[in-house]
C-alpha cells in the first residue's frame, strides 16, 4: 500500500474482533518502527506488552483500580465497571509505552517525541497488516496501581497504551483542516498570522 | 521497494542539494500528514514556512538548510491535554518525515532553545497560547547509491527495551 494512503486511511479502532495477535508480529513491527524512526541515537523508550489472557486481566484490573474511589466516577455502578473490564480484557494486545525523562530543558520531551514517533510508525506498519489500534491516554487509567504495575520510575513518563487487535470494520474518518488554513510564510521580521 | 523497507538516513548526516523547497510540495505532504491521530480532533498545530534561499533567514540559530518549517503548537493549560497535543504534533511530524523521504526531501526535526526567546517568538507570530514544538530543517538530497544504502542508514537500534507485563 502506498504510504500516503496508509497515513490517511488509518483509523483509531475501538471495536476489535477475537482473532489473536502474535507477539512475534508485535516485536517485529516494533523493531521495524524503531529502525524507521532513525533519528540517530537510540531512543530512550521502554515498551511493556500484555498479550496473554492472564496478563491482560491483571493489567485491566490495574487500569480500573481507581474507578471505584475516583470522585469523577463515584456514580459509576459496579456493573459498568465490569463491562468496561471485560471489554478491555477481550482486546488481544496492549502495548504500554514509557519514555525516560532526561535532563533536557523540557523534562524529557525529546524522548517523549521519540516514543510518539515510534508509536505512530508502529500504528502505520500495523495498519498495513490489518491490525487496528487505539492510543489510550484516559486520565482514569493513569493511577498509582497502574503506574506501580508497569514499574514507572521517578524519571519516567507514561506516553500511552496502544490497544491492539484485528477488526471487521473501520469507522469513517473525520476530515482534517487543510494545511493551507494553518499556513504562514515568514517574511523576515514579522510573520503575518492567518 | 515499499516505504517500510526503506532506510531512512541518520538525519545528522543529511547533505542537502542547494535547490529550493517549493511551498506546494510542502503543503501537499502536510495535507497527508495532518491525518495524524489527535485526541478530540483538536489539530493543535500551525505551520510557518521559511525559505532560506539567501542562506541567512535564521542566522546561526539553525544548521544551514534550503528551507525550514516552524511547527507551532497550541499550549493547553490542562497537563493531560497538553501531553496529548504534544504527542499529536509528534505524530504529524513523523508522518511528514516519512512522506518527505518518499520524495527525497530530507527532514531533520529539531527542538532548539531559541524558540523560547520572546523576540524570536514574536518574529514568527507565535501567540501567547502557543509554543514552537519543532523546527524542521528541509532540503532535497541525492538518493544514496544502492550498495551503500544500509551503511548510510541510521545504526540499527541496540536491542529493543521490550518487557512482558
Ligand atoms: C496522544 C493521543 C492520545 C489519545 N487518547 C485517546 C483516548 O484516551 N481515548 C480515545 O478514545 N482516543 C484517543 N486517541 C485517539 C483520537 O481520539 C483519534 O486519533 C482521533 O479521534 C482521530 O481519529 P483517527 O485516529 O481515526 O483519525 C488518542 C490519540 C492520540 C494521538
Amino acid at each position: 500500500m502506498d504510504l500516503a494512503t496508509i497515513i490517511t486511511e488509518r483509523r483509531s479502532i475501538r471495536r476489535f474482533n477475537s482473532r489473536s495477535v502474535s507477539q512475534e508480529l508485535v516485536t517485529e513491527l516494533l523493531a521495524q518502527a524503531v529502525r524507521l524512526y532513525g533519528q540517530g541515537e537510540s531512543p530512550r523508550v521502554r515498551f511493556v506488552y500484555a498479550g496473554t489472557p492472564e496478563a491482560r486481566e491483571r493489567l485491566v484490573d490495574g487500569m480500573t483500580s481507581s474507578m471505584r474511589e475516583n470522585k469523577l466516577m463515584r456514580w459509576v455502578p459496579g456493573k459498568m465497571i465490569e463491562l468496561f473490564k471485560s471489554r478491555f480484557t477481550a482486546i488481544p494486545g496492549h502495548l504500554i509505552v514509557v519514555a525516560e525523562a532526561g535532563s533536557d530543558r523540557s523534562g524529557g520531551e525529546a524522548s517523549v517525541a521519540a516514543a510518539c514517533g515510534i508509536m505512530q510508525i508502529f500504528q502505520l506498519l500495523g495498519w498495513e497488516q490489518g491490525l487496528g489500534m487505539l492510543w489510550d491516554t484516559e486520565r482514569i487509567i493513569q493511577n498509582e496501581v497502574f503506574f506501580k504495575q508497569i514499574g514507572i520510575r521517578d524519571h519516567e513518563v507514561f506516553v500511552g497504551i496502544l490497544h491492539i487487535g484485528y477488526f471487521d470494520k473501520a469507522p469513517r474518518g473525520r476530515s482534517r483542516t487543510p494545511a493551507e488554513k494553518k499556513w504562514t510564510v515568514y517574511e523576515g521580521r514579522e510573520a503575518k498570522t492567518v | 521497494m515499499t516505504w517500510a523497507d526503506r532506510t531512512i538516513p541518520d538525519s545528522k548526516r543529511l547533505r542537502y542539494r542547494s535547490g529550493p523547497v517549493p511551498q506546494p510540495i510542502v503543503l501537499e505532504l502536510l495535507n497527508h500528514a495532518v491525518w495524524a491521530p489527535n485526541h478530540g480532533l483538536r489539530e493543535p498545530w500551525r505551520f510557518i514556512f521559511v525559505d532560506n534561499g539567501k542562506g541567512d533567514a535564521l542566522g546561526k540559530a539553525q544548521e544551514p538548510a534550503p528551507a525550514y518549517l516552524v511547527v507551532a503548537m497550541k499550549e493547553e493549560a490542562n497537563p493531560y491535554k497538553r501531553h496529548e497535543d504534544f504527542a499529536a504534533v509528534c505524530c504529524l511530524v513523523q508522518n511528514f518525515r516519512l512522506l518527505a523521504w518518499e520524495r527525497q526531501l530530507g527532514v531533520r526535526a529539531t527542538r532548539p532553545e531559541w524558540t523560547d526567546d520572546p523576540l524570536r517568538r514574536r518574529s514568527f507570530g507565535i501567540r501567547e497560547t502557543e509554543s514552537i514544538a519543532f523546527v524542521l530543517e528541509m532540503g532535497f538530497v541525492d538518493p544514496p547509491p544502492p550498495e551503500s544504502a544500509s551503511s548510510a542508514a541510521a545504526p540499527a537500534p541496540a536491542g529493543l527495551a521490550f518487557e512482558l507485563f
